[in-house]
């Protein structure tokens, strides 16, 4: 089920992105991102070259279609491609790359998959801030609005996880 | 032969990543200066329609308290043409008559917002005005109740601006009508705070003082409201930094009018031949 829906699930979210990068700016502290947990959840037979790719792709739509600097989401969004693997390897443990298996709450339990979302959400933010702030922010400035985004961006981005991996047992 | 079958994997993977993240940079380098872009223009023109289209619905609902403001600002310009007309006959200033839309080299046009970001560190304004109607990069974005924006790229019946709240736009400003000038720029948290910067310590002033544009810059004419003088704190020891209410909050704004510098070109070429 997973294989076969996952790219349909995939584009919904980046179009859903779209929206929130464009409706969803509440405050200068809060800026709300479904990406870094979409590209955590791309399936693990997909070699990271690919990760890559398809990073920088959603990154460069969600850049042309919504508000912001042309070219910051896919800046951000790269490394977190890169990493990816890496990060699941650490968290979920050899087997699930070796295996080319994939993650799911139901199979890992919500601690572990949270803290891969937060690896991966703190990267992602950490650079888009630090280029978004372009040298005028203040560090409390910057420092407030990477904790209220990440709070706000975990909730959202458990949500996702649990669409974009769900377990082929239920 | 294993190790270098696991080298050269690893080789492509750095180096597909250090291409992409060089190709974002080049991007964010190049945002909105490059109108001749296809990639940017394909993106604000895509702004423009589609969620400058869905913007016009919540201007609709808006549209109660826009028409309060245009009738105060409406009796505000009466009263002022009124006071004109009698300084003029007063004075026999005829050779006013014939300059409507012009003072000295400043031209000025209406034009509107067709999307405004809001929220954002580095905010944008798209204008349904572009070259066919007289509009030029460095075009300065204004109300009568302050600066609004400059036009960074141009294209035939759009606009791309970067607004005033965007660090990197920053105006000339002046305290009162003849204080000390300085750069203002964004706050960066609220859509009416900005921040006079660089003043130095021996002039004086109080909460509530009028913050005008100085006239140094060649894409603002000089002595246009922005806001009020909140409080200050001394930078360094050696300067003020003031903190400003601005008049205009930005993030609301509809129709603007569109200041261009006919001698801005001359400015510069003078700037051009004095740089070494």
């Amino acid at each position: 089920m997973r294989q076969q829906y996952f790219f349909v699930y995939y584009v919904l979210l980046t179009a859903i992105q779209v929206l929130l990068g464009n409706y969803f700016t509440f405050s200068p502290y809060l800026m709300v991102t479904l990406l870094p947990v979409m590209v955590l959840c791309i399936p693990t037979k997909y070699h990271t070259v690919w990760a890559l790719l398809i990073a920088f792709a959603t990154g460069m739509v969600v850049d042309l279609l919504s508000e912001g600097i042309l070219g910051i989401n896919t800046f951000a969004l790269v490394p977190v491609a890169l990493v990816r693997r890496s990060v699941c390897q650490a968290i979920f443990g050899d087997e699930l790359i070796t295996r080319q298996d994939d993650f799911s709450i139901r199979k890992y339990g919500i601690g572990k998959v949270l803290f891969a979302i937060v690896i991966v959400h703190s990267l992602f933010l950490v650079l888009y801030l630090w280029a978004d702030a372009a040298g005028a922010r203040t560090f409390s400035f910057n420092a407030l609005r990477f904790a209220c985004s990440l709070a706000a961006g975990l909730l959202l981005s458990v949500f996702v996880a649990e669409i974009l991996t769900p377990d082929d047992r239920r | 032969m294993p190790q270098r079958r696991r080298i050269l994997p690893t080789l492509a993977v750095a180096v597909i990543f250090i291409v992409l993240e060089v190709a974002a940079l080049r991007f964010m380098r190049s945002d909105g200066i490059m109108q001749d872009f296809f990639l940017a223009r394909i993106s604000h023109v895509f702004k423009a329609k589609v969620w400058g289209g869905t913007q016009r619905i919540g201007d609709y609902f808006a549209l109660r308290g826009a028409n309060d403001r245009l009738a105060e600002e409406n009796f505000r310009l009466a009263q002022q043409v009124r006071s004109l007309e009698a300084d003029r006959e007063r004075r026999h200033l005829d050779s006013l008559a014939g300059t409507f839309g012009r003072i000295g080299d400043f031209r000025f046009q209406r034009g509107n917002i067709v999307k405004n970001s809001r929220g954002r560190q580095h905010n944008y304004l798209i204008l349904g005005q572009g070259s066919e109607d007289g509009v030029t990069v460095h075009t300065g974005v204004i109300t009568s109740r302050g600066v609004v924006g400059i036009v960074d790229a141009v294209g035939r019946h759009y606009s791309y601006a970067l607004s005033f709240l965007n660090p990197e736009v920053s105006i000339s400003a002046r305290l009162g009508r003849d204080g000390a000038v300085g750069p203002l720029v964004w706050d960066g948290v609220r859509t009416d705070g900005a921040i006079l910067r660089e003043i130095p310590l021996q002039h004086k002033f109080n909460p509530g003082d009028t913050v005008r544009t100085s006239g140094y810059s060649s894409i603002f004419p000089p002595d246009i409201p922005l806001g009020t003088v909140e409080d200050s704190k001394i930078v360094n020891g050696a300067t003020y930094d003031i903190r400003v209410r601005l008049f205009e909050d930005i993030s609301a704004v509809r129709y603007v009018t569109l200041v261009s510098n006919d001698g801005r070109a001359e400015i510069q070429e003078l700037e051009k031949e004095e740089t070494p």
